[in-house]
Formats: C-alpha cells, sequence, structure tokens
C-alpha cells in the first residue's frame, strides 16, 4: 500500500466516524499529560524560585568562619551569581537624643544582594513597605521598625554602631532571608559591608555568621556541592530551601509527589481510553479487512495500511493534543490567577517532550496490538460471520501493561511510586475481576425476560457477563483512581492548612517586667482580640551535673566524642544561660520520645530536656541537673526527652520544668498574639510605652509560608480535577466501545415491539448496576492504594473512610448511568431500523 | 485449446469441534476449463460455501490440492495466495460485502487501489456505469436498496478483471425479480469478459443457465460418472 492510500484510507476512515474516539482519547492523553507537565514545570519553577527567596538565594553556604576565597572562585568559574553577606549582634545607639541604646542584629551586605526575592522599605515604620531594587548607601543604615521605637529615632537621624556613626535612611519593613529561625530575632540593621571595618566590632572572637549566596542553574549549583563536598564539612553548612525550611520544603515534596500522581493516573486513564478506542475500531473493521482480503489484500497490506492509518491518527492526535494541553494549561493559569505569581517563569523543553512521548507510547501499547490482530483475520470471515478474529486477548493486556509500566516509571522516575499504584490495580482487578463474576453470574437466565424492564436489565448483564465484568473493572479502575487522587488530596490540604490555621499568633513579645505584666495584659486584651495570659519566664543556667560540675562534664563528653568521628559537633553550650519555663503539659508540637511526662503535681522537681539538646550534652532520663537562677541553686531530676518542631512557628524550649518547680525565682513574661497587617501601627505604641519588651513579628513569614501552600494547593486541586476530565472520558469510551453490542440487541427488541420504556428503563438499570459494581471496586482498590500512599509517600495518617464506602458506589451508579444513558439515549429513540443498519 | 483455469484433487475438509472431528468435504475432485460456467448446488450445510472458500484461496484444505490460474494455492502462504487473489480472482457474496464507511464508487476503486491502479477513479466510475448506478457514486452502501447493493459488487469484482469470479448465492437476499435482473447483469458481464463463473446458488433456474452443476451431498460430489470424475470441461457460455 502507498503514503497516499493509506492517507485516503485514514481520510475516508475519519469521515466515517470510526476514527473519532481513538483520536479524542489521544488527544486527551497527550493534552492531559502535557498540561500537567507544563503546568506543573511552570508552577514548580515558580515555587522554586519564590521559596528560594526563604534563602535571599538558591543555595547558601554558611559559617561561623569566614568564607574560603576558593568557594568564591568555583562558583565564578560556573557564571553562578554570587553575593557575601555577614550578620553579627551589636549595641545601636541613637547618636542624638536620649542615650537610648538596643542590641540589633546587623546584616552588612554586599552588592547585588538579595539574589532571590526583594527587599521591602517604607518611610515610616510598622507599615507594609515598597519592594526596591537598591541597597543602603554608603554611610547609611536601613532599621527595622522595632528599632525606631526602641531608639527613639525617625527616619534621617543619626544612630552609632561600634566606632561609626549613621543615617537612618529607610524602615526596612521585608528582608527574604528573613528565614524560619525563632532564635534570630533581635531587630534588623541593614548596612554595607564595605561600612564594616570602620565599626571596628568585628574582631577575632566575634560572634559573626558568614554567608556566601549563591543563585544559578539547578545542576551547575549541585555539581558545585559536589565538587566541594570534603571542604564543607565540618565548618560550613550547604543550604537549600529544602535544609532552610522544612515544612515548606516537606510540603513542595509531596505536593510534587501528587502532581506526579495526578500525572501518572491521567496517563493510566487516558490509555485505557486509547486502548477501548483502539479496540473499536478494530472491531469495527473485522468485515472490512475480510473484503480487503478477498479483494487480494495481503496480511502484510493490512498491517501496514492499518500502522499507517494509526500513524497518522498518531501523528495528528499527538500535535494536537499538545495544542491541547498548552491551551489547557494557559486556562488553568487564568483560571488561578490570583494564587499565581504575576510572571510564570517560560516552561522547559520537558513537558513537550513529554507528550510527545506518551502520544508514541500510547499509540504502541495501546492502540497497536488490536490493529496488528487485524491481519490475522480470516478471508472466509465474508461468508462465514461466526470466525472468531482478533489478537489473542494476553497478547494486547501484555503490551498494556508493558507500555503502562514503562510509560509510568519514565515519567514517575519513582519505582516505589509506580509499583504502589500497580499493585493497587493488579489486587483490583483480581479481587473484582471475581466479584463481580460471582455477582452477575448468579444463576443462569433463559431468554432475554423481556417482560419487565428489571429482568431484561438482570438478564442483559448475566447473558453479557463476561463484557460487563471487564467493563465493570474498567469504570472501577477510573472511579478508584479519581477516588485516590480525592483522598490523598484531601489528607495532604488539611493537614497543609493545619499547621498554619487562620489567626495563628503572629507576634511574640518577650522581657516584659513582672510589674509591667498586667498592665501589657491589659493593653493587649484592650486593643487586640488577646485573651491569654503571659506566662513566666526565668533565666538559669546549668552548673552541676550528677555532682559533677557542668564543665568537667562538657569536658568529659568532648573526650569520649574525639572518637573516629572527629572532633565534637559544635551545638548549643551546657553553661549558657537560656531560657526557662514550666508547663503542666506536654506543649503543642512537642512529643515526648523518651521518659515520662509527669502527673499533676510531682513531689521533687522535675524537668524535660530537648532530645537534640540532651543528646548533645550527653543527658537522658535521670540525670540530675543542678541549675543556678539568679544566684539560688535548683536540683531537679530529667524526666523525659521531647521532639520539637522548631519551624512550628510557636514559642518552643529547650528545658522545660514540672509546674512548682520555678516558683519564686526571678521571672519575666512573655506571650504570643495574632495581630493583622492593618493593625501593625499598634507596635508602635506598645514599644514606646514598654521600650525594654523584646518583640518578635513572625507574620511576614507566616504570609509568606501561606501564600506558598495555598498556591499548591490550588495546583493540586487543578491536577485533581483534570484527571476527573480523563476518568469520564474513560467512561465515554468504555460505554461508547460496549454500546454496539448492546443497542443491536436492544433494537431488536423495539423491532420486535418492545416499548422505548422499556428499553430505555433496561439501558438506565444496567448501567446503573454495572455503576454501583463499579463503584464498589473501586472503593476497596482506593481505600488499599490510599492507605499505602499516605504511609509511605506522603507520610500522612491512615484509616478507613466510612463516608466513602457509601459514597463510591452512589457516585458510580449516578455517573456511568448518567453518561451512559445520555451515550445511548439517541438511539433508544430512533427509528430500530437505523440502529439495526449502523450497528 | 482450452485452458484448465481451476482444478482441486481429492479435496479433504475436516473441523475439530467439540463433539468430535466434523468431516465437511471429502474427495472433491474437479477440473474447470477457463471461461466456463460453473454451478455448486446442494442443500444446507452440504459443504458449498467450505468448497467455495477453498477454491478461491480464502482457506486452506485439510488435504488434497487446488490449481488456480497455474499456481498450487494450496502450496502457497497466505501473502501469496492473497497475490493470486488480488490477480485473478473476483467475488460476489449473498450479503454483497461492502463496506458500509464507503460510497458506491469507493467501494468499486478499492480493488482497483490494492493493485496500485492509477486511474481508479475514472475505472470504478465506468464500471458502476455499466450496471446502471451511475447516478449513485456518491451513495453509502445503507442509501442503496439489496438489488442496488448487489450491482455496485458485481461492478467492484469485475473492475478488477478477474478471470475467474466467484458467487456465493448472490441472488440469495433479493427477490426474485431484482435476483433475476442481477443474474442478467452477472452472466451478461461474464460473457464480454470471457471470465470464469463459479457460483453457489440455491436457485434451480440460476443452476440451469450455467453449463455445468457440481452437487454436494454431506460434503462429497453426487450425480453422474462424469460430473464424479469431476469432467467439467463441457460447460462453455
Amino acid at each position: 500500500m502507498t503514503p497516499s492510500l493509506v492517507l485516503r484510507f485514514a481520510a475516508r476512515d475519519w469521515r466515517a466516524g470510526e476514527l473519532r474516539l481513538l483520536l479524542a482519547a489521544l488527544i486527551l492523553a497527550v493534552g492531559a499529560v502535557s498540561a500537567i507537565s507544563l503546568f506543573v514545570d511552570r508552577l514548580q519553577r515558580a515555587l522554586v524560585a519564590e521559596s528560594t527567596s526563604f534563602l535571599g538565594a538558591d543555595r547558601v553556604i554558611e559559617s561561623s568562619r569566614e568564607i574560603p576565597q576558593r568557594f568564591r572562585d568555583l562558583a565564578r568559574e560556573r557564571n553562578l551569581a554570587q553575593t557575601d553577606l555577614l550578620t553579627f549582634p551589636s549595641m545601636v545607639f541613637a547618636a542624638s537624643g536620649g542615650e537610648r541604646s538596643q542590641l540589633a542584629s546587623v546584616k552588612a551586605v554586599g552588592p547585588g544582594y538579595p539574589l532571590r526575592g526583594a527587599l521591602r522599605i517604607a518611610d515610616e515604620p510598622f507599615v507594609a513597605g515598597t519592594v526596591t531594587q537598591r541597597l543602603p548607601e554608603r554611610g547609611q543604615v536601613w532599621l527595622d521598625s522595632r528599632l525606631f521605637p526602641a531608639l527613639g529615632v525617625g527616619v534621617g537621624d543619626q544612630v552609632s554602631v561600634g566606632y561609626s556613626t549613621f543615617t537612618v535612611g529607610k524602615v526596612l519593613t521585608a528582608e527574604p532571608d528573613r528565614g524560619g529561625s525563632f532564635f534570630d530575632f533581635g531587630p534588623r540593621l541593614l548596612m554595607r559591608a564595605e561600612d564594616v571595618p570602620a565599626t571596628r566590632v568585628v574582631q577575632p572572637g566575634s560572634r559573626i555568621e558568614y554567608r556566601l549566596l549563591l543563585a544559578g542553574d539547578d545542576d551547575v549549583l549541585g555539581d558545585l556541592r559536589e565538587e566541594i563536598e570534603d571542604e564543607l564539612r565540618p565548618n560550613y553548612r550547604w543550604q537549600s530551601i529544602r535544609g532552610a525550611n522544612a515544612s515548606i520544603g516537606r510540603a513542595l515534596e509531596r505536593a510534587e509527589s501528587f502532581l506526579l500522581l495526578g500525572g501518572l493516573l491521567a496517563v493510566l486513564l487516558a490509555g485505557i481510553a486509547v486502548a477501548l478506542g483502539a479496540n473499536r475500531y478494530a472491531r469495527r473493521h473485522f468485515d472490512h479487512v475480510g473484503v480487503l482480503k478477498t479483494l487480494g489484500a495481503t496480511p502484510a497490506e493490512i498491517q501496514w495500511g492499518y500502522t499507517g492509518v494509526l500513524l497518522v491518527i498518531g501523528i495528528a492526535g499527538t500535535l494536537l493534543g499538545l495544542v491541547f494541553g498548552a491551551l489547557v494549561h494557559l486556562g488553568i493559569i487564568a483560571a488561578l490567577g490570583g494564587f499565581l505569581p504575576v510572571a510564570l517563569p517560560m516552561p522547559g523543553l520537558r513537558p513537550v517532550f513529554t507528550g510527545l512521548v506518551t502520544g508514541f507510547i500510547c499509540l504502541l501499547a495501546f492502540a497497536l496490538p488490536p490493529l496488528l490482530g487485524l491481519k490475522k483475520i480470516s478471508p472466509m470471515r465474508v461468508i462465514r460471520r461466526d470466525l472468531a478474529a482478533g489478537a489473542a486477548p494476553a497478547v494486547t493486556y501484555s503490551f498494556a501493561v508493558v507500555g503502562s509500566i514503562g510509560l509510568l516509571i519514565w515519567y514517575s522516575g519513582n519505582i516505589f511510586l509506580t509499583i504502589w499504584a500497580l499493585i493497587g490495580a493488579v489486587i483490583t482487578g483480581s479481587v473484582f475481576a471475581t466479584l463481580a463474576l460471582v455477582l452477575l453470574r448468579g444463576g443462569r437466565v433463559l431468554g432475554m425476560q423481556a417482560g419487565s424492564t428489571w429482568r431484561l436489565a438482570l438478564a442483559g448483564l448475566q447473558r453479557r457477563y463476561r463484557e460487563n465484568v471487564a467493563q465493570i473493572m474498567i469504570f472501577g479502575f477510573a472511579i478508584m483512581l479519581l477516588l485516590i487522587m480525592l483522598l490523598v488530596r484531601t489528607a495532604l490540604v488539611d493537614e497543609w492548612q493545619a499547621q498554619i490555621p487562620e489567626r495563628t499568633p503572629n507576634h511574640f513579645i518577650m522581657n516584659v517586667a513582672p510589674d509591667e505584666a498586667p498592665a501589657v495584659q491589659e493593653l493587649l486584651t484592650a486593643r487586640t482580640d488577646y485573651d491569654g495570659e503571659l506566662f513566666a519566664m526565668i533565666r538559669g543556667r546549668v552548673t552541676a551535673v550528677n555532682d559533677m560540675s557542668a564543665q568537667a562534664w562538657r569536658e568529659r563528653q568532648r573526650e569520649q566524642r574525639r572518637g573516629p568521628d572527629g572532633p565534637g559537633r559544635g551545638g548549643p553550650g551546657l553553661r549558657s544561660e537560656r531560657n526557662l519555663t514550666f508547663a503542666e503539659e506536654v506543649p503543642e508540637n512537642n512529643v515526648v520520645v523518651d521518659g515520662e511526662w509527669w502527673s499533676d503535681a510531682p513531689e521533687a522537681p522535675l524537668v524535660s530536656l530537648e532530645d537534640e539538646y540532651a543528646e548533645n550534652l550527653g543527658l537522658g532520663v535521670g540525670d540530675k541537673l543542678t541549675f543556678d537562677i539568679g544566684g539560688v541553686p535548683l536540683e531537679v531530676t530529667v524526666a523525659n526527652t521531647r521532639r520539637v518542631e522548631w519551624d512550628s512557628l510557636q514559642p518552643n524550649f529547650f528545658i522545660i520544668f514540672s509546674p512548682g518547680a520555678l516558683d519564686g525565682y526571678a521571672a519575666t513574661y512573655m506571650t504570643s498574639f495574632y495581630l493583622p497587617r492593618e493593625q501593625k501601627p499598634f507596635l508602635y505604641e506598645l514599644l514606646s510605652a514598654y521600650p525594654t519588651i523584646t518583640l518578635i513579628e513572625v507574620d511576614a513569614i507566616i504570609a509568606q509560608v501561606r501564600s506558598i501552600i495555598d498556591r499548591v494547593t490550588a495546583a493540586v486541586e487543578l491536577v485533581l480535577y483534570l484527571v476527573l476530565v480523563a476518568g469520564v472520558l474513560v467512561l465515554v469510551a468504555s460505554i461508547q466501545s460496549s454500546r454496539d453490542h448492546r443497542l443491536k440487541e436492544h433494537a431488536l427488541l423495539r423491532a420486535l415491539g418492545g416499548a422505548r420504556r422499556l428499553i430505555g428503563g433496561a439501558l438506565l438499570i444496567e448501567f446503573a448496576v454495572l455503576g454501583v459494581f463499579a463503584g464498589l471496586v473501586a472503593v476497596i482498590g482506593a481505600e488499599i492504594t490510599v492507605y499505602a500512599l499516605n504511609r509511605q509517600i506522603f507520610e500522612l495518617g491512615v484509616g478507613l473512610h466510612p463516608t466513602l464506602w457509601v459514597a463510591g458506589p452512589a457516585l458510580g451508579m449516578l455517573v456511568i448511568a448518567t453518561v451512559g444513558y445520555l451515550g445511548t439515549r439517541k438511539l433508544v429513540r430512533s427509528p430500530p431500523i437505523t440502529v439495526l443498519r449502523e450497528v | 485449446m482450452t485452458i484448465q483455469i481451476l482444478r482441486a484433487d481429492a479435496l479433504v475438509k475436516r473441523v475439530a469441534t467439540a463433539e468430535g472431528e466434523l468431516t465437511i468435504l471429502e474427495g472433491i475432485d474437479l477440473r474447470i476449463d477457463a471461461g466456463a460456467r460453473v454451478a455448486v448446488v446442494g442443500e444446507s450445510g452440504s459443504g458449498k460455501t467450505t468448497l467455495l472458500g477453498i477454491l478461491a484461496g480464502l482457506d486452506l484444505p485439510t488435504a488434497g490440492e487446488v490449481w488456480l490460474d497455474g499456481e498450487r494455492i494450496t502450496g502457497l502462504g497466505e501473502e501469496q495466495r492473497a497475490r493470486v487473489r488480488a490477480r485473478s480472482v473476483g467475488f460476489v457474496f449473498q450479503s454483497f460485502q461492502l463496506i458500509d464507511s464507503l460510497t458506491a464508487l469507493e467501494n468499486v476503486m478499492l480493488p482497483l487501489e490494492l493493485r496500485g491502479d492509477r486511474q481508479a477513479k475514472a475505472d470504478a466510475w465506468e464500471f458502476l456505469d455499466r450496471v446502471g448506478l451511475a447516478a449513485r457514486t456518491t451513495h453509502y452502501p445503507r442509501q442503496l436498496s439489496g438489488g442496488e447493493q448487489q450491482r455496485v459488487a458485481i461492478a467492484r469484482a469485475f473492475a478488477s478483471k478477474p478471470k475467474v469470479l466467484f458467487a456465493d448465492e448472490p441472488t440469495g437476499n433479493l427477490d426474485t425479480l431484482t435476483g433475476a435482473k442481477v443474474a442478467e447483469l452477472l452472466f451478461d458481464l461474464n460473457r464480454e469478459a470471457g471470465t470464469t463463473l463459479v457460483l453457489v446458488t440455491h436457485d434451480a433456474t440460476l443452476a440451469e443457465r450455467c453449463g455445468a452443476t457440481i452437487t454436494l451431498a454431506a460434503g462429497r460430489m453426487v450425480g453422474d460418472a462424469e460430473q464424479r470424475d469431476g469432467v467439467l470441461q463441457a460447460a462453455r457460455p
């Protein structure tokens, strides 16, 4: 067969409507995959860009030592953007006026800072400010809002740091790498790195943190890391966004997994639709091929001819699918408008490639096998219709299975996810084929039982039980995939939203003097919706462990550590002064990992330690600690150790005492409260009235985390809808492919005098029963798969979903009865002769 | 000198069924000269259609040989038998076997296109004209009556200028009058083209119009000695 003949054949089949379903399925397969890929690709780029602003860079090398020049040289060789900065605590003095001073966290930055994200500045404190590309001029500093009331200065006034005096240029209202670090809470003073030497505050032994900010291509950054891996340890820390903010990192990872899962399921669904379309096409061509063969077409010509037609459809479907995918993804972006960053980065080539490969594999694995069977059709079929034809089903299925596995692994790059998806499918498949078979076979019925609608429907279901079991499996599989998406999505979004509920306290105040505490509490209650109580925080340090002085204990620890692992890790010091508190209950976001939490009022004072802190210092349950609190010793026993979620944005403590243990010690007070953006000026009032209070604002960080989580959630929901569309297409394809057979019987009944209501009702009942069974199949499969996915991939809670057991079959019944009835309604209504001629 | 266009030696066809092996044809020997008209008659289930399929190379016998247009087609693979069909064989079926999705013209063009005929369209049009359907070229099979459909099938069969035309109950689905017209057309074209005609039929009148008759009963040839010996060269139009 010549290519032009193939084209002519394809055109005729197209005109006859034989190829439309196949083409639609293919367009959807390629379209869904490329839309998801395009969107995920762009969103990922946007999210990464956004979340890297948490670092102010793509990667950061951080140390208490100066960053080696070699690192900078290597980064320069690789054309990475880079800039240096250092932070250190320093007292800031108001140069004019009342001699006021405040401990500030100074950040000295070089040109180019920040590499990701942007600074915001304003001319008055406690407002949102505007984005700027500039940095302070030399000789200028930009101050955190909090410093203005604390120092009693305004923009244009002078402040001094060490030996230098600076002009206050602007109010610094936001900086991208403010960081999730709760303990970097000193108010910020931003200055130029070039001005640092003149201040003479940086001396050997000063508490300085050096950072080298890097930005550029992910692979190049990875390559750089590999190169300097050995030199980084133990003094330099390599930070990426995932390391820098664990909760965002986890959310991103899970979102990626979810989107990937969605993509996988869409591919599977579309693959099924393609297979169904191709099967129907092949079945409708059995006679066609028989005739061609009697006319002298050879098997090779048949094979090449149909492969050619498939190729034409494949190319058209893939290209149209790519266009469709691009349009859908633009639609998604338009629909998400407000959620997405204004300028999404342009997508890479990978999504297009993904779409192309998907189209190709779908054709090879799902569409080609039934068509390959056509060449085996005997020409005798034209005289004897009963001759069986087509490829052995086993061959078709093995093609599809190999194709799906290949596609899944290639697409996900995650063998684990793929295997779980497949195990879910296989379990569902085998369990339900058996169940459906038992349910449908019940007892063999005689004839069509055309006497009543119900009996006609049930007899039809039982007579064609093989096809119906296959259809239940396909429907069930499609519904199962949708339920999986729905369940995982719900679990994910719930958890994300629970992480940062609305009105999470976003401001902390500490260092409230005991005599100020009642007044502060009153002020907060009056001016905000605060209704809590301030709680005591006591400063104290450990002086002895188990009757050994703290210094001796520490040295012994260091000795023991100096084993094959080299010098001991630097960690929190044992003897430094710490914030102590007491609590009756285990604080939120804390989990006791060793020992037990105390009962209401323990007789002897007990203490609970953060587990890493305890491990670092070689402390454990049962050890006795002696504290020095304001000169008074206090001996306590370690009752338990806790794991603390440091990024929970809640006040967290290394050391918590049992209630009553700290009674009578001099305390300061602290609390947290929620303050919406528009009420920020209240802070000026608070700090002016009580200048010694330490204020920590975490609202910017919370807002940033929330916005990222909102976007990820929106993306996740959207992918769910896409998969839903793919699922409905499978349903339509499946109903279409079974239509001919079903309708021929019913058209015959109509011809023999069956009422339209009888036939229509029977069809509706048939589809509804299929839907209920399919829903049941889907629920069981979904429960199994979701259990595995939530445990293994998303690390979410697991459990049965009782409502699903009702909702699944109900949904299956509703959807399949509707789609099925709509799909066959036209033919029920047309005169039987038309139907008989068409099928 | 007459040429033997079709020859069968000791044909046997058996098929396996759930109840055991079933013999459909046994001991069929025949020789048919080029241009002859042969009717194959017999009761339903006597093996007529199976014999037609084997003679035309659509199916293979369990034992025995078939020569068609000088080729021993029983020794050929499916691929080569298809080539022999394309070159030498035409079919007309009881159920017409037109392709629903193609117009009348496209149905007639099909065999021409398969052999790479560059003038497929013009030739097909000419044949449709000869069967009196020039006005219906763009109609689909479902828009044609049974008689018209069979005339399209006859045009398709003759369009490829076959040496042997196999017809399986060509009038079986038609009323008497239409059947007679279609049969007339078949014989006319057969005479004009000098095609050999092998015709399976129930219709005694139709069988009589053929020069020779093979009668099958339970898979065996019956009748006078000459026929049983498979000598069928006498029948010439």
